[in-house]
């Protein structure tokens, strides 16, 4: 019976260990690391996940509406995003980019996932003509939507019309590189050529006229 | 199959890779030669962060929030002893492997603590950079054991090494690339419990993963992104751990 003695202790130990960690919140969220934020997440920390939720989701749901280009969907798609770095914090390999570009990349898949499967793209059709007849659209939601375009569209314009045109189809309407060398009737090589190229200026260009840190949150 | 592409042919596709851009039979070559190439990976971070200045400033929405914290998991529910379950119970002779997949099996429905594991994890990933040439170290240090993980048909093989001080590696991980609402989940056999020792994600890479104890066998199983507490799945792969 000492065996039941010890496991009914070292389950109470263990609820308690539970009860410290979900209740002891780290001090000054809003200061810490994103690094910091992912291991308070690991501990169960629900008010790390709102930080790093408030620093990032703006950028991960405006992505998510630039591909997806519905709103609600955006969202969904954003629930998943930060749902899954509450349950799986250690996918985050910090050795591969900030925080917010693997949130980023991780709306981008799914965002993509969607609308390159052929039903999506019906829907996103019909979808698109709901939308431009619907007169009472969520003002809020669109002026949101024009600011984030104004930026996009302020940085895209700086690019050569190639290199916008090929990272244009390619991250923002889903296409394969295979497929905008089809639709722009060019080589495959130079489409290749052109995104890397774009995105390389890009990075260069904003990170001279930014903050100089490539991933610096609001 | 993966397309043969060279060093040159990898970096012209970076650019396309880092936007999602690539079929996906190139998504595999690339993945795995990014693992190896600093260089390449380097410049993918570029790229990424690049995509990323396009969002700066976009504030968070509201009313998202509160249907994320709605669905928010509760932590893991207490530990509870299992009640031991040995080979020996067994009431004829199985094969070696027979008799590890019968104890996996059957443990794995017990209820276990991930916490604790996920936060190992999380530390040990904390420089991937190293990790390769970390578990190379490892597999020739003294007193490591080597376990070779096998499916049924003998089709998918993946190899760890567990240290003395119950650090381990999975070192080669040729298991495919599950959907995306998918985990791989690996567990370990300490005496007569079953722990978990990971939510591995979609697709396993080198992984580093820590058992509070003797390891003497190792599964993997395929759950629900975000693993489980308790897997009644038969293993994918399982394996003995060397006893020397």
């Amino acid at each position: 019976m000492r065996m039941t003695q010890r496991a009914v202790i070292r389950a109470r130990v263990i609820r308690l260990e539970q009860w410290r960690r979900r209740h002891t919140v780290p001090e000054d969220l809003n200061q810490s690391s994103d690094a910091a934020l992912i291991v308070a997440i690991a501990r169960w920390h629900e008010d790390a996940l709102a930080e790093v939720y408030r620093r990032h989701a703006g950028a991960v749901v405006a992505l998510a509406r630039r591909v997806v280009r519905d709103p609600e969907i955006a969202e969904e798609v954003a629930q998943e995003v930060f749902l899954r770095l509450w349950t799986t914090p250690d996918r985050f390999d910090p050795g591969r980019g900030s925080l917010r570009s693997w949130l980023l990349a991780q709306a981008h898949g799914r965002s993509v996932d969607r609308i390159r499967a052929e039903t999506s793209r019906r829907v996103r059709e019909e979808r698109d003509a709901r939308q431009a007849a619907t007169a009472g659209y969520d003002v809020e939601r669109e002026a949101w939507d024009l600011a984030v375009a104004d930026r996009v569209e302020h940085v895209m314009t700086g690019l050569p019309v190639g290199e916008r045109q090929a990272i244009e189809l390619a991250y923002f309407d889903g296409y394969t590189y295979r497929e905008v060398a089809t639709l722009l009737d060019t080589p495959e090589g130079t489409i290749k050529s052109r995104i890397r190229a774009g995105l390389k200026r890009m990075r260069a260009d904003l990170v001279d006229t930014e903050t100089g840190q490539p991933w610096h949150h609001s | 199959m993966a397309p043969q592409l060279t060093h040159a042919d990898i970096q012209e596709l970076l650019g396309a890779y880092a936007l999602d851009a690539v079929d996906p039979d190139e998504v595999t070559a690339i993945d795995d030669h990014v693992r190896e190439c600093p260089r390449c990976r380097s410049e993918v971070v570029d790229h990424r962060e690049a995509a990323t200045l396009l969002f700066v400033g976009a504030a968070a929405p509201e009313g998202v929030w509160s249907r994320i914290a709605a669905g928010l998991e509760e932590p893991p529910p207490p530990f509870e002893l299992p009640t031991p379950i040995s080979i020996r119970r067994r009431r004829r002779p199985m094969r070696l492997f027979a008799a590890a997949a019968a104890v996996v099996v059957a443990v794995l429905s017990m209820q276990v603590v991930r916490q604790d594991h996920r936060i190992d994890q999380l530390a040990a990933l904390s420089d991937q950079r190293g990790l390769g040439q970390a578990a190379a170290a490892a597999a020739v240090m003294p007193g490591a054991r080597t376990a070779r993980l096998r499916s049924d048909d003998g089709s998918q093989v993946v190899d760890a090494v567990v240290l003395p001080d119950g650090r381990g590696y999975l070192v080669r991980a040729q298991l495919p690339q599950l959907d995306r609402d998918q985990t791989y989940q690996l567990w370990g056999v300490i005496g007569a419990q079953t722990i978990s020792l990971g939510v591995l994600g979609s697709e396993l890479t080198i992984t580093p993963f820590k058992a509070a104890g003797r390891l003497t066998a190792l599964a993997i199983t395929a759950e629900h992104a975000g693993g489980v507490v308790a897997s009644a799945k038969a293993p994918i792969v399982q394996g003995f751990v060397a006893t020397t």
